[in-house]
């Protein structure tokens, strides 16, 4: 009896409960119902496992401050290339995101094809560009094919990782970490001398040329000539990288690692020294955990007059054609870019910021940085940043693995760096576009 | 690959046996019924067989046309037009250092992997049949690479095989020997990859092997000991070895048709590299079609990836059906 009444009291508190739950998602359908007029815009990323928790925090920062704007992201794709063919294939369909995160060196290919849309204009229509925080250095990496296709989001370079536990039981002191090329060698050395497969060095440069490219712009040397004609890396300055990389194998003893070997090696710290992106500086700690004492810094300086070095990252890239979207697509950019939203990225992330406002001032990141040490190297070299060279038409990704492919002769000491440099530069000369 | 696995001869829809019936039926004399019940039955056939033929020719036949149609087109993802360039991707391959590097890793890995895991299974299927107990142990033992996810396992290779911190190579420096770089050197990675490519395949073909043994009448057995065959060598050559030719065909063509497919361990491993040292083909098709965008070149690829399967097929059909006893 008693048993009958309760359930019967439970029904009507849950019947109860339920009216006021309608009520409740009425109220709060209801603002979507009048901001019916807002536009709503669709923003595409890629790489979710480094950006996830980086693009909620924007979004959610964005959504509070621009009501106006109904922006949502659709499913990220797991790697930049995957994030390439979903745009290309959305171009296809006519059914693109509005906005889009792209990896920096695929900027380029999106201007040539017409996909992303001219940033100047909008950017012409702003005023000072410096009170919103975009330096010219800035804007300079996103822009190819003489259009402002991106406003870089999120930038990386080549940094200096190292074990300095390893490093101590070698006899070197971490706190004096090499300068030069020459000494990271002679340290590789002494690690290696230890024994139980303990390496000493590893320079990253399988997967695309990006790591490469920081030899060659070390020595102040590029990639193709000005008219983007004619291979220019084959100087003296491509053969000293070349030579650079070969001195690391064949006196710094660096093993030839496969896919993600290096990491592995690393974490397990059997590897003294290792020279990859700061993308990386997040999950390289956590993989480390407290097995030793991790250490960041810069890279070892080629040309101390000449030497660069080059930027990865993704960049904002704007892809809607409609005024209204364009708008808020806009918003939304200027947002994500903003000294705000770069910080936001930064802390979630341990990328660069790309926004001089943020970079300048310490109230945006000055603490976090001081808490969080190993971030810091990256930020010390942004001054040598320059853009991660794309290669002009349509071989522009295959042309990355044409060199790869010839560096890796080096490490397996097939060949030697100037049978390598003279294949590279006949094999690359074939991809570019021919002039006329 | 379902264009090969799908094209059984079960499906064939205008050779229905009751067709062949009522033409042979010496019963049936009046032409009218005789057409009627043909007419009924073959229709009935084809009414029957329409889901299959609209699913394979939405699934499998049209895609196939327009690979073909891509394959003469220098068609690039995103591009918005193309033009037809006859057998000008077919010319490219020929001086296309990656796809002959491709082709030869490709044909030593399948020459390595078919024969080795072929045989292996084949030894172990007879051994645990032999056996007396813990057969279901053995064959869930052998089997699990094969439910595995090949890319969660490429992992575990990936430390196993790790030149400084693997442990294969800890064992070898105890005992003194050399410590190749596995998956690094280009001298050792196909190799690497093919035992890889062994270790996943031993389990699907001893499943097959297994079946095949059940299925052979223990008569035969009996028999062949009255005539004579006593040792376990000559009853497995007298009896066992041919009766099994119909499984072994399948087995064959399975296993060729799997390590042609090989994929996600290099993708995983070691992305073709170093160069170019474990580019395989259908790492080849996939690069060019979704890294550099190239789907004409890389559906010229993949005509010449069907070509070669087909020709397998049928000289594996062809050659080795005659031998096959009791198929």
């Amino acid at each position: 009896m008693t048993k009958d009444i309760l359930t019967r009291e439970m029904r009507i508190s849950r019947r109860h409960t339920l009216t006021l739950m309608g009520g409740a998602a009425v109220s709060v359908a209801m603002p979507s119902v009048v901001r019916a007029q807002a536009a709503e815009i669709q923003v595409h990323y890629s790489m979710p496992a480094i950006f996830k928790e980086a693009q909620d925090a924007v979004m959610a920062a964005f959504s509070a401050k621009h009501p106006e704007v109904k922006a949502t992201y659709v499913n990220p794709t797991p790697t930049y290339e995957d994030g390439a063919q979903l745009l290309l294939r959305n171009a296809a369909t006519n059914s693109m995101p509005d906005v889009s995160f792209q990896g920096l060196n695929r900027l380029r290919m999106f201007a040539e094809r017409g996909v992303a849309v001219d940033l100047a204009p909008l950017l012409a229509k702003e005023g000072d560009l410096a009170k919103l925080g975009y330096s010219p250095a800035i804007l300079g990496l996103g822009f190819h094919a003489k259009v402002q296709c991106g406003l870089p989001f999120a930038t990386s370079n080549p940094i200096s990782y190292y074990n300095a536990t390893l490093l101590k039981r070698a006899g070197l002191d971490p706190s004096k970490f090499p300068t030069t090329w020459d000494q990271v060698i002679v340290d590789s050395q002494k690690v290696r001398a230890l024994g139980d497969g303990n390496d000493g060095m590893f320079f990253r440069w399988p997967g695309d040329d990006w790591m490469f490219s920081a030899l060659l712009y070390g020595h102040g040397g590029r990639m193709l000539n000005d008219a983007e004609t004619d291979v220019a890396f084959n100087g003296a300055e491509g053969l000293a990288a070349l030579r650079l990389l070969d001195r690391m194998v064949k006196e710094g003893g660096m093993p030839n690692y496969a896919g993600t070997a290096d990491l592995q090696a690393f974490a397990a710290g059997k590897l003294g020294m290792m020279f990859r992106t700061t993308a990386q500086v997040r999950s390289i700690a956590n993989s480390v955990g407290s097995n030793f004492e991790l250490g960041t810094t810069i890279m070892p300086v080629i040309d101390a007059a000449k030497g660069r070095l080059p930027t990865g990252g993704a960049a904002a890239m704007i892809t809607a054609k409609d005024p209204r979207k364009l708008e808020a697509a806009w918003k939304f950019v200027k947002f994500a870019t903003s000294a705000e939203g770069t910080t936001l990225m930064v802390k979630n992330t341990g990328y660069v910021p790309c926004n001089q406002i943020a970079i300048d001032d310490p109230s945006y990141l000055g603490d976090f940085y001081k808490a969080n040490p190993l971030f810091q190297a990256a930020t010390r070299q942004v001054h040598l940043m320059v853009p991660w060279y794309a290669f002009p038409g349509q071989n522009s990704v295959r042309v990355t693995q044409v060199m790869v492919d010839n560096l890796a002769r080096i490490v397996e000491q097939k060949a030697t760096p100037e049978a390598v440099l003279a294949d590279m530069a006949t094999e690359v000369r074939r991809l570019i576009p021919r002039q006329g | 690959m379902a264009t090969v696995t799908g094209w059984g001869p079960a499906f064939c829809p205008w050779k229905t046996p009751m067709a062949d019936v009522a033409m042979q039926s010496p019963a049936v004399k009046a032409p009218t019924a005789r057409a009627r019940t043909l007419r009924g039955d073959a229709g009935i056939a084809w009414l029957l067989t329409l889901p299959a033929i609209l699913a394979y020719c939405a699934m499998i036949l049209l895609p196939l046309l327009a690979v073909l149609a891509l394959a003469f087109t220098d068609y690039e993802f995103g591009a918005r037009s193309f033009r037809w360039i006859g057998f000008g991707n077919f010319a490219d391959m020929l001086g296309d250092r990656t796809f002959s590097a491709s082709i030869r890793n490709t044909v030593v890995y399948c020459l390595f992997v078919a024969p080795l895991s072929i045989g292996i299974a084949l030894g172990l299927a007879v051994l645990i049949e032999a056996g007396a107990r813990g057969r279901a142990f053995w064959r869930a033992v052998f089997f699990l690479p094969v439910v595995s996810l090949t890319v969660a396992m490429a992992t575990a290779w990936q430390y196993l095989l790790h030149p400084s911190i693997g442990p294969l190579n800890a064992l070898l420096r105890v005992i003194g020997a050399g410590t190749p770089n596995w998956l690094g050197s280009s001298d050792w990675v196909i190799v690497s990859l093919g035992f890889i490519g062994v270790w996943e395949n031993v389990g699907f073909n001893l499943v097959l092997f297994l079946a095949g043994l059940t299925a052979i009448p223990r008569e035969l057995y009996a028999a062949s000991e009255i005539d004579g065959a006593r040792s376990g060598w000559s009853k497995f050559w007298l009896v066992t070895w041919p009766m099994l030719g119909p499984t072994m065909l399948f087995v064959i063509i399975i296993t060729m048709t799997r390590s042609i497919r090989v994929f996600d361990t290099v993708q995983t491993l070691t992305q073709g590299g170093p160069n170019n040292a474990s580019e395989v083909l259908l790492r080849t098709i996939y690069q060019e079609g979704f890294h550099y965008f190239r789907f004409g070149y890389s559906a010229a690829i993949t005509l010449v990836f069907l070509v070669i399967v087909l020709g397998l097929m049928l000289i594996q059909t062809r050659l080795i059906d005659r031998r096959v006893h009791y198929g």
